[in-house]
Order: C-alpha cells, then structure tokens, then sequence
C-alpha cells in the first residue's frame, strides 16, 4: 500500500436498492489524518456510504479506492487499515468479553496477553464484567465493547456510525475524548452522526448528506450554522 | 499459516458458544435417535430386515440431523450480525468457510458415538469394537460430505424465512454420491465384506469430500460478499 494519495477516494460513487438509489454521484477525498463528519437526517445515506467505504456493500455506480486499493479485489489490504463501529455490535451473546476480545486478536493475528485485554476493558470500565456472557449486557456495555475492537485492530482509517448512540454521559465522554486521541494520532476518521456539537468539536471537516447526495462540505466548525440555514 | 491460524480460532468460537449453548446439540442428537426409532417401529420385528437395512437407517438419520444441525448453524452468526462483524476483520471468506464447515463437521461427527451404539441395540447388529471404530470413521467421511455443501447452502439461505425448506431441497440431490457411498461402505463393515469393496467405496466417499471441500470453499466467497 503506497504512502501517497488520500486515504480515501470516491468518484461518482452510487449505490441503490432496487430502482432507489441511496447514493448519487458523491465525489469524495479524505486525505490522511483527516477527520470528517458526515452529517444528514435519517435515509440520507450516511450508514451506506459508510458501509461502502468499509467493503461491506459493493457500490452500484463509481469507484472507492481506500489507501489505493479497491475494498473488494483486494479485500485483505483494505480490512487490515480499516476499522468500522457501527450501530450493529457484531457480538455473539453466549462468549464473555475477554472471550469476545480474544477472537477479535486472534482473527486480527494480534498476539494481545490476557492482561493487556484487561487493561482495555479497564479502560472502557467493563473490567468488573470481563467474565460474563455478552448477552447480558446492555447497548451501552455493548457499544463499549465494540469499541475495544478498533483498539485491537489499530486501523489506519476508522469509520464510525453514530459513535455515541446507546452511550451514556460518562460512555460518550469517554468515546468523544478516545476519537480525540485517534485524530491527534493521526488516524483518518469518518464519522457519520446526529450529535453535531459534540462531533464538530472534534472533526476538522463536515459534509451534509441529502437524500444520497452532497448537499453541503466545509469546515466542521460551519455545520451547525448551515443546519440552522437549512430549518 | 495465517489463514489456518484464523480458523483455528473460528472452529475454537464456534465450539465454546456450541457448549454453552448445548440446546442444538441436544435438539439434534434427539432428533437423530427418534429416527433411528421410527425406522425401527416401520420395518417391525422383523430382525433380518432391520440388519439388512441397519447402514441405511444410520446414515439416513445422519443426512436428516444434518439438516437441522446446519439450518442452526448461521443463526448465531447472523444475530447482532456477528458474520458482518468478522467480513469487517481481515479474515479471507475462505477462512470462514473451512471453519463454519469444520464446526459443522465436528458436531455432526460428535453424534457418531450416540447413534451408532443406538442403532447397534435397536437393529441388533453384531459389530466388534473394531468394527464400530471403522463405522465412525466412515460416519466422519460422510459428516465431511455432507458439511462441505451443507454449509455453504446454509450461508445462502440463512437469511431466508423458507430456509428449513429450501436447504434439504438444495442439499439432498447434491449429497447423494456420499450418500450412496457412505450406505455401501457402512453395510459391507456391518454385514460383511467378502469381495473387499470396503476400501473403493471408502476411497469415492474420501473423493467427493475432496471435491465437494475444494470447491465450495471456493464458491463461499461469492456468497457472503453481498449477502451480509
């Protein structure tokens, strides 16, 4: 994977279900280190792009390329520099959370000792419930949970589908101020999520999504006042 | 090395929440002495027809707990969308073929110690040890047969309402080679062997499991990359 060029470029990307389409015609470059924002109301393709980002759905029309490589005929590349947390926790409910922790290293090849995992859950404040089944978890302890995923997987590019849904005040700090750290570190981040004030706070770019296109891109810092524009 | 290392994992997750959940297990393993049962009440007292049909009524009940088994095994996969979740991880989809169908192969495997011992008292077969040690082993070959396609058709229609249908429909005309094989390998170690068969049926049963691995493992690719 070259050095140069963006991480992360779509040309006239479309997807569609069926005669709808989803997506229409989004030209879109988010360069290394870059942090976006993808901002839009219900239906207006955040989740698609972002599963078409992430190789999970193949694009209809155009073409992604993720650090020059395309997510579908070279597949393995793009999955070991990309990481996404979406609203679905990808959690199977009869493993504990180290369990769960354990696969995730092990599909990873991450050689992760069981206290280095402990430090994780630690950190996400699930240490006390380390050793139960996941389906007795909460989606706050879930979305917890999934997030020591992305830790594992130490990704280049992060793609994150409402962060902070299902999250409490203390789950939201914690999650706001660990894409904080991604970003500083230099890791590109997209984010597509409802919470404006906290994410534009954190996001140096924002692009608004209209019914699978873009209507609007431009400092993160700008999106609450085209919103408020926008009714 | 990678790849097989992944699957390791695989088979390792698939078998822990198996034993946790044991509900499949004993669903199935259930379902396979019932038919066992059933063949059994249909054929009547008549102990010369059971022995003659013994091989059969085995690998019947396999090829019919197969089908329940593998219908369930995508099921937890697909809840919290555990499968998309491991599309997202850096695992080639053939990894998660050869480890879904090795989970498979070793569950369908595991009844081999309940039903042959169950079918042995209800058919009244006379089998050594040896004999029953040769009888899994020719069970593994056709769990192998049968777990190949299996999973693959189970991936294609775990999302669908009409998959307890359509499975068996897709399976059953795709198995028939191991089935055919696995009948007349089983019966010539039950009932005897005087023109030494055994080894050429074993060896087109050990054949279609090489075909039948190869290729779906190939196919599978094809099947998850939209179906998520």
């Amino acid at each position: 994977m070259g050095e140069a060029g963006p991480a992360i470029h779509c040309e006239s990307l479309g997807r569609r279900f069926g005669r709808r389409w989803v997506l229409a015609h989004v030209d879109l470059t988010v360069e290394r280190a870059e942090s976006l924002l993808l901002a839009g109301a219900n239906g207006s393709g955040k989740t698609t792009l972002l599963r078409v980002l992430a190789g999970l759905s193949r694009p209809s029309a155009g073409s992604v390329r993720i650090l020059g490589s395309d997510p579908h005929s070279e597949r393995l590349t793009c999955r070991r520099s990309l990481s996404m947390v979406s609203h679905r926790a990808y959690l199977y409910d009869g493993l504990t959370a180290i369990e769960m922790l354990r696969v995730w290293a092990r599909l990873c090849e991450r050689s992760i000792s069981d206290a280095e995992l402990d430090g994780l859950l630690e950190e996400v404040a699930l240490i006390d419930h380390r050793d139960l089944a996941v389906g007795g978890f909460s989606s706050g302890m879930r979305k917890r949970l999934t997030f020591l995923r992305t830790r594992i997987e130490n990704p280049d590019i992060l793609l994150l589908d409402e962060p902070l849904a299902a999250l409490d005040t203390a789950g939201m700090d914690l999650v706001e101020a660990w894409i904080e750290r991604e970003v500083a570190r230099g890791t590109t981040v997209v984010v597509a999520s409802h919470a404006i004030p906290r994410m534009s706070r954190i996001c140096k770019r924002a692009l608004l999504l209209e019914d699978g296109q873009i209507a609007w891109e431009g400092p993160a810092a700008g999106l609450p006042a085209q919103l408020e524009r926008q009714g | 090395m990678r790849t097989v290392g992944q699957i390791v994992a695989l088979v390792r997750k698939d078998l822990l929440l198996e034993w946790r959940g044991r509900t499949r297990g004993l669903s199935v393993v259930l379902f396979g002495v019932v038919t066992l049962l059933l063949f059994s009440f249909a054929v009547g007292p008549d102990t010369a027809a059971l022995q003659t049909g013994a091989a059969g009524f085995l690998v019947l009940a396999l090829l019919l707990s197969s089908t329940l088994a593998l219908s369930e095994s995508f099921r937890l996969e697909h809840e919290n969308h555990a499968l998309e979740g491991l599309l997202l991880a850096p695992v080639e989809p053939v990894a998660l073929y050869y480890g879904k169908a090795l989970s498979n192969t070793l569950f369908l495997l595991l009844l081999a110690p309940i039903l042959t011992p169950v079918a042995v008292v209800l058919y009244a077969v006379e089998i050594s040890l040896l004999d029953l040690a040769e009888v899994i082993g020719l069970w593994g070959l056709a769990a192998a047969g049968l777990s190949a396609p299996g999973t693959l058709f189970a991936a294609m229609t775990s999302r669908l309402r009409s998959q307890d249908v359509l499975l068996p429909l897709l399976l059953f005309p795709l198995v028939v080679p191991v089935m055919l094989g696995s009948v007349k390998a089983i019966d010539l170690v039950l009932t005897g062997d005087p023109m030494q068969q055994l080894g050429s049926w074993t060896m087109l049963l050990a054949g279609f499991d090489v075909i039948y691995w190869s290729l779906c493992g190939v196919l599978f690719t094809y099947v998850v990359e939209e179906g998520v």
